[in-house]
């Protein structure tokens, strides 16, 4: 869920970073070094060691009919080495499905999901990642926290959200990351480099816009406290409210295994 | 155990009760009520029913009292119109009685876990395998197979350790009692009996369940681009063969005895799931071998692609068979009745709400078929109501075909809490 809350980050030493950035700077075009440099340091502003919430996801259709879910959210490590375990708490119906990610740095990450109507657990293929997860308008690829390496960067120019300064940085997947995306566009705020909206886009249509809203600063990292994401596909759109959001909380390795899912 | 000890039942009922009053601890509580009608178009020689409706009430909580202690425990209460269920009230703690109970543990279970080791105590579900629409190597997980084509999975009474070391998980189970699927009654439309015993009386008498213990091991391994297993059980067969005994007499008089026996097993089982970019293969193999003189040993797979595309998700694969040993022996085996066949399910999710699925199987050589399909739709935040039409046809000597009389459609409404 990081990519959702402004996570867009890589752990990299002070040298490692300085070595990177003299590298691309004499390898890459200004513009896309630039923009690689703000989404790195947008990814060490958000460095922790763990996160946890209780989300309140509002999905509206088209229709307008409000169908509340709620969910518990676990993240140990960062961003292309973490593990995240997401489970339902509501509706019934849906009460302990539960769905762990494994991210890599250089690749997509591993999913599965534990359905407890069947005891049984299930592995994500690649291709779902475009699927709508369980009705809401977030696909499974949305769940993933992005890694800076997975993408190109390009600065396209400045604007403005909420009044607020933002960079405009266009992002196109790597090979290796199998995205549903042709490319992202993400507005990070000049003050406190958290993002501010990102859009999704499908060839030359934009699919999904994540808006990010009540920024606060949590133990010392601007976070969003509510997301709302719109499926311009299907003219639905979801709200994410977090809540009971912690990090660097002390989370056992061993929560996060395929194993581990099946403990309700 | 037909009456289940009183321990057990404080137990239980103290879990479910706790899930009202717990505060400060992982607490999840969940259940449902179920009302469902089946109806059936044709009569069937042995059961004139073509009307069932059942309830079903499951209640289940899940307590975690401490970071490596939790508890679960669930309870069914039943209600059959067609006498599926067995009219005491007694609390079942097995679940190996021929009717389904009226009331009965569905699972009574403690968890320790120790970093990378946990140990599960208890009446639970253990599931093995990786395939959706048939899978051989799911050897702990007998089912009630009363319908044979919408059956449900039986929990069963074991010790389960697994250890998860990096990408490696290593799980053992033993059982000290055994559960077998529960089969279709003699006096209803699911067992087919042939033409030639009409007229005869049919007596099952109580099968002798196995006394010893059943235990397995199965190792996983998680590799970047495949996930698999091997496992190996040593047990008893949950489905079972049929011993029959045809007493002399006039074909109107004659005296048929029909005994169901578990012959003991041994499986080596592999099972894989590998996702790629386009498709994701996902495969399961068993070699079953038995001590029992008068049983088959065979080899049973499944091989089947999924492709998400969307809100579609296609599953299709075919089901094979190859026997080593062959004895002429009756058996109720759906898992190999399923074998020679080609398998598919397709859904699509209409809305956040609204699904439709199809499922289906086609006997390669054409001699059966099934067909499945559903109509899903969830109102509020509690409701669901479905609609599911079952076609069945092609020849009696076919797994499918044999039941072409049986072909319904089933409503069902569940409220979830």
């Amino acid at each position: 869920m990081n990519s959702l809350v402004a996570m867009w980050r890589r752990p990299v030493s002070a040298a490692g970073l300085t070595a990177t950035s003299v590298i691309l700077a004499l390898a890459t075009p200004y513009a896309a070094d630039n923009a690689r440099r703000i989404i790195e340091e947008v990814q060490r502003r958000t460095d922790t060691m763990s996160q946890q919430y209780e989300g309140l996801l509002q999905v509206v259709d088209a229709k307008g009919r409000v169908a509340d879910k709620r969910w518990t959210f676990e993240r140990l490590g960062s961003h292309g080495r973490s593990r995240s375990v997401l489970r339902f708490t509501s509706p019934a119906e849906v009460k302990g499905v539960a769905l762990l990610i494994v991210d890599h740095a250089d690749r997509a990450s591993d999913q599965w999901m534990w359905t407890p109507a069947v005891e049984r657990d299930r592995r994500i293929a690649l291709q779902d990642r475009s699927t709508r997860f369980f009705g809401t308008d977030f696909s499974f690829e949305d769940l993933e926290e992005r890694d800076v390496d997975q993408f190109d960067y390009t600065l396209i120019g400045e604007d403005a959200i909420d009044g607020a300064p933002c960079w405009k940085v266009g992002a196109t997947p790597r090979e290796a990351k199998s995205s549903q995306y042709t490319r992202s566009v993400l507005w990070i705020r000049k003050d406190n480099y958290a993002i501010a909206r990102t859009e999704n886009y499908v060839k030359t249509a934009i699919t999904r816009r994540l808006d990010y809203s009540n920024l606060q600063n949590v133990q010392g990292i601007w976070t969003a406290r509510q997301i709302d994401v719109v499926d311009l596909t299907r003219g639905s759109r979801t709200r994410l409210t977090l809540d009971k959001l912690q990090y660097n909380a002390t989370l056992e390795d061993d929560d996060f295994t395929v194993q581990a899912l099946r403990r309700q | 155990m037909r009456s289940a000890p009183t321990v057990v039942c404080l137990g239980l009922l103290l879990l479910l009760g706790y899930a009202g009053s717990a505060r400060g601890q992982t607490v999840l509580h969940r259940g449902f009520v179920e009302g469902s009608v089946v109806l059936f178009p044709q009569q069937a020689p042995n059961d004139p029913t073509r009307g069932i409706t059942d309830l079903l009430v499951r209640d289940e909580v899940f307590v975690a009292p401490t970071a490596w202690l939790r508890f679960a425990a669930g309870a069914d209460l039943r209600a059959n119109s067609h006498d599926q269920v067995a009219d005491e009230w007694d609390l079942d703690f097995s679940d190996r009685g021929n009717r389904r109970s009226r009331l009965a543990v569905r699972r009574l279970t403690a968890t320790v876990r120790r970093g990378p080791v946990t140990i599960d105590v208890g009446k639970q579900l253990v599931r093995w395998g990786k395939t959706d629409l048939v899978s051989p190597t799911d050897r702990f997980a007998p089912r009630d197979f009363l319908n044979v084509v919408d059956s449900e999975f039986l929990a069963i009474t074991a010790v389960r350790g697994s250890v998860q070391l990096g990408n490696h998980t290593l799980e053992a189970v033993w059982t000290p009692r055994f559960t077998p699927s529960r089969t279709p009654f003699l006096e209803q439309r699911w067992a087919v009996l042939p033409p030639e015993a009409a007229g005869a009386s049919i007596v099952e008498t109580p099968p002798s369940l196995p006394a010893g213990s059943q235990s397995g091991v199965r190792w996983g391994h998680i590799a970047d681009r495949l996930e698999y297993s091997l496992s190996f059980y040593d047990g008893f067969n949950h489905l079972p063969d049929m011993a029959v005994d045809v007493r002399a007499g006039a074909p109107a008089s004659a005296q048929i005895e029909i005994e169901r026996i578990f012959p003991a097993n041994r499986t080596f089982g592999l099972d894989f799931a590998m996702p790629a970019r386009w498709l994701a293969v996902k495969g399961e193999a068993v070699y079953v071998t038995s001590s029992s003189p008068s049983t088959d040993e065979y080899v049973l797979y499944v091989v089947q692609v999924e492709r998400q595309r969307g809100e579609w998700l296609f599953v299709g694969g075919y089901v094979g068979e190859a026997v080593t040993r062959r004895h002429e022996v009756l058996t109720f085996a759906p898992d190999r009745g399923m074998s020679h066949a080609a398998v598919g399910r397709t859904s699509f999710n209409i809305d956040a709400n609204r699904t439709l699925s199809f499922e289906g199987a086609v006997r390669e050589t054409g001699d059966g078929a099934y067909v499945k399909a559903e109509y899903s739709h969830a109102r509020g935040q509690h409701w669901r109501t479905t609609f599911a039409g079952v076609g069945i046809m092609g020849k009696s000597a076919d797994f499918f075909g044999q039941y072409h009389r049986n072909s319904h459609v089933r409503v069902t409404a569940r409220y979830s809490f």
